[in-house]
């Protein structure tokens, strides 16, 4: 019998608040933190919306310390940990007598900072950069400001898979406690949204553009034509089932597996996406013990894209057979956006919400499903649902895949 | 016994994973055979930087990877997809997959990966957007920004090119991701939870890092000089090195060369400063107690330390500061070398072709010299291997490698043979 992982804390800044609950809540009402956004005359695009942390006060998480050596990632991923820490009761004195791991997922890490950095030795002189803001130019920066910040001084990874990367580092921490040694981990994800991320997906056209019929970028939407970026940090803390029950932690959930595959078509073969993405919840399913029809409900990865939504339809179509008719799914990319490294840890927390209150959040703006989806689980409308397991989706533009299976203790 | 699966619960069966195949582009040669040949002759990569112009800078030298022509290796990827970072990290793909002598079935394909550690990932794609908006051109982008810059391209351009289907992993722990990287994929090995794993580490030479560690008065204006009193820093440079990884009974049923297992690993993080070791290089020490634990391995059996070595006046001293403490009276009996005094600082490449220097040293029986160590520092008192390369028997190599962050990391390779 494999061991059980149980999470024990989980930390959220998202543009729909900074707890499970607030987002879930955000969701189950259909309020969205998509909103028109700019970058202040810089730089022109055809997608006008984000969604954005308008209202971060890192402060507010961050007390005692000057704040000016993290840059906004560092700080977006220290505060979320914070939370995570806190909800969990590893205090300092927990974590000052037992090394703590951390793993850290990110596709940009500080890009803009990177950027910014850049730009002032380009402008200014190489010999006018500061060197604090070089310590943050290396794509570890948040891991290791975050390790600084709360005292964590176990092993440390950043792991970059795309938009994929949270599911993934919360992948790998299960591996850590499985099977090397670790008493808890820290896992999740971080991204910020930067002009330079904007840019870059704009100018690839990878971005909605408004139009007439749907305001929103919403998955599964059939004039849907392109995603809006988010922001964010989530982070979980995992520890051995048993040990949390010893200790007399509050055990939210538990991981019961993962997997990971990728398609070599990097998307562009439909039949070979399709394949690594069904590859993947086959394997998390296998190696949570479960079938298909043990999973209450799915929280895609769909995020408005033209072409990922719908190898993601086929996909659930084909691992969930018959089943995938009925089958409950949401998406909440029209709330938070594409969030990057920051979406898996939100579809996570949301899901941990459903099991608690029964309430299955519908897709936010939803209003005609794609003509390519026979699947009748997927709706506008907010519903109330018996789940107590859930399969967690993440598709990246690179070919990469994760799946996850969360649910609560038996 | 060469893993030791947290504690006791191992659900899974134990396996020693094995190196079976390496390839690397280097400031001194591509492939094993040229690198080898130049690494022990003593060749320098250093030499005046050509990505960019220097002449603002105090310092103009760097170790870059000369003459590389991507063409040579990328066969399915569209020409322009890959960034230079991802083009160095297919070519050291290709090459270990040859050295490996490797063919795979389809079936291999869907259960192999990739790992690639890096520091900066593809900073010649960000530079240019950097050029584009200092310039007010930024409309000119393009779609390139985004099928380039994320690091996670690296591992994914290298399992696109090679149709994997397996893991795709890019780690960007900075200055110790190729450690990060082989154990990684040796662990993916040891769940079964992949056949064959190609992992290693890539970066190419960025005008970011360049700028950075020469605003730290990092940069040596002239040579990369570890462990001498007299070091005056490191030397930025760039390359890619990767190995091909396998459980040992798989190498042996299709007749492998087996150059050496992979013992056990060690990571760490300081928690301390993102550029300073923690003090008395506490960091180094935990990392190299676990990967001697998860080894199995004690301090007296280790033949030789590849270590982090990078000219710093700091980083050279704590570093002999931490392995005095692990090995105690037996450090003056492990010899130690930076093979970055000659090939400057490959960055997140740097411990990948360290590890495979570390195979190589193995298999031949010879350990690379530190070059340039001319006048002796009493803080810096080990064996340093000063020069000359030494002929010894190597049983159990340990790879060192440290990084931005306060990530630290030790790996620890055994021979195979009998």
């Amino acid at each position: 019998m494999e061991r059980q992982i149980a999470i024990t804390g989980i930390g959220l800044i998202s543009p729909l608040g900074d707890s499970s609950a607030a987002l879930h809540t955000a969701l189950c009402s259909g309020r969205t933190g998509v909103r028109k956004a700019g970058w202040q005359g810089c730089y022109d695009s055809a997608c006008q919306l984000a969604a954005q942390l308008i209202d971060f006060e890192p402060q507010k998480y961050l007390k005692g310390r000057p704040l000016r050596p993290l840059d906004r990632s560092s700080q977006l991923a220290s505060a979320a940990c914070g939370l995570a820490l806190e909800s969990s009761g590893w205090n300092s004195e927990r974590r000052g007598a037992n090394d703590l791991a951390v793993i850290l997922g990110t596709m940009f890490a500080g890009m803009h900072n990177i950027g910014d950095f850049d730009r002032t030795a380009i402008t200014s002189g190489p010999a006018s950069v500061s060197p604090m803001a070089f310590a943050n130019t290396v794509i570890n920066a948040a891991a290791g400001q975050t390790a600084i910040w709360h005292n964590m001084r176990g092993p440390n990874t950043t792991v970059a898979a795309g938009s994929i990367s949270g599911i993934s580092a919360v992948g790998h921490g299960v591996d850590l406690i499985r099977y090397k040694g670790s008493k808890a981990v820290l896992a999740g994800g971080v991204d910020e949204l930067s002009v330079e991320s904007f840019c870059g997906f704009s100018e690839a056209r990878l971005l909605c553009t408004n139009h007439a019929s749907a305001e929103l970028p919403i998955p599964f939407e059939q004039c849907r034509n392109g995603f809006a970026l988010g922001e964010g940090a989530g982070f979980l803390v995992l520890e051995e089932a048993e040990d949390a029950v010893k200790r007399g932690a509050n055990v939210m959930a538990e991981i019961k597996g993962y997997a990971t595959a990728f398609d070599p078509s990097q998307g562009k073969d439909r039949e070979l996406a399709v394949r690594a993405l069904s590859r993947t919840m086959s394997a998390a399913l296998k190696r949570s013990g479960m079938t298909a029809d043990e999973i209450d409900f799915v929280s895609a990865s769909a995020n408005g894209s033209v072409v990922g939504d719908s190898q993601e339809l086929a996909a659930l179509a084909s691992v969930f057979g018959e089943r995938a008719e009925t089958l409950p799914i949401t998406a909440i990319k029209s709330g938070i956006g594409e969030a990057l490294a920051a979406s898996g840890p939100a579809q996570i927390a949301a899901s941990i919400e459903t099991f608690r209150t029964g309430e299955l959040p519908g897709i936010i703006g939803l209003n005609a499903l794609s003509k390519d989806c026979r699947l009748k689980g997927i709706s506008s409308e907010t519903r109330m649902i018996r789940a107590r397991s859930a399969l967690i989706n993440g598709l990246g533009l690179d070919g990469n895949c994760c799946s996850l299976v969360v649910a609560l203790p038996q | 016994m060469p893993f030791h699966l947290g504690n006791g619960h191992s659900e899974e069966p134990r396996e020693e994973i094995v190196v079976t195949g390496v390839g690397l582009i280097t400031s001194i040669g591509a492939g094993k055979e040229e690198f080898w040949r130049n690494l022990m002759a003593g060749r320098s990569g250093i030499g005046p930087v050509t990505a960019f112009s220097t002449e603002n800078f105090p310092v103009h030298r760097g170790g870059e990877v000369k003459d590389f022509n991507a063409e040579c290796y990328i066969r399915r990827l569209p020409p322009g997809t890959a960034g230079r970072t991802s083009q160095l990290a297919i070519a050291a793909s290709k090459l270990a997959l040859d050295d490996a002598k490797l063919s795979f079935t389809e079936s291999d394909l869907e259960e192999s990966g990739v790992v690639v550690g890096t520091t900066s990932g593809e900073p010649g794609v960000i530079e240019r957007f950097d050029d584009l908006y200092v310039e007010g051109n930024i409309n000119r982008l393009g779609p390139e920004f985004i099928s380039k810059y994320p690091c996670n391209l690296l591992a994914a351009h290298v399992a696109g090119e090679l149709q994997l289907g397996g893991e795709v992993l890019t780690i960007p722990t900075a200055c110790a991701a190729g450690n990060y990287a082989v154990a990684h994929a040796a662990d993916l090995l040891q769940l079964r939870r992949a056949k064959i794993m190609l992992a290693g580490g890539s970066d190419s030479f960025s005008r970011i890092t360049y700028t950075g560690f020469a605003r730290l008065g990092a940069i040596s204006a002239d040579l990369c000089r570890p462990f001498d009193r007299n070091r005056k820093g490191m030397i930025p440079g760039e390359g890619a090195a990767m190995l091909v990884l396998e459980r040992r009974s798989d190498a042996i049923a299709r007749g492998a060369r087996i150059y050496a297992a992979i013992a056990g690993y060690g990571l760490s993080c300081d928690a301390f400063h993102m550029t300073s070791a923690s003090p008395e290089g506490d960091g180094a020490v935990r990392a190299m107690e676990m990967a001697l634990r998860t080894s199995g391995i004690l301090p007296e059996q280790v033949d030789y330390i590849s270590a982090h070595g990078t000219g710093t006046a700091t980083n050279d001293r704590l570093e002999t500061v931490a392995i005095k403490r692990i090995f105690k009276d037996h450090a003056y009996d492990v010899p130690v070398s930076s093979i970055k005094s000659m090939l400057g600082h490959a960055m997140g490449a740097a411990s990948a072709i360290e590890s495979v220097a570390c195979v190589l040293a193995i298999t031949e029986g010879r350990m690379p010299a530190t070059a340039n160590l001319e006048t002796a520092d009493p803080e810096c008192d080990l064996d340093y291997v000063a020069n000359t390369p030494r002929d010894r028997e190597l049983k159990v190599v340990m790879n060192n490698a440290y990084a931005f962050g306060g990530n630290n990391s030790c790996l620890i390779f055994r021979s195979c043979e009998a």
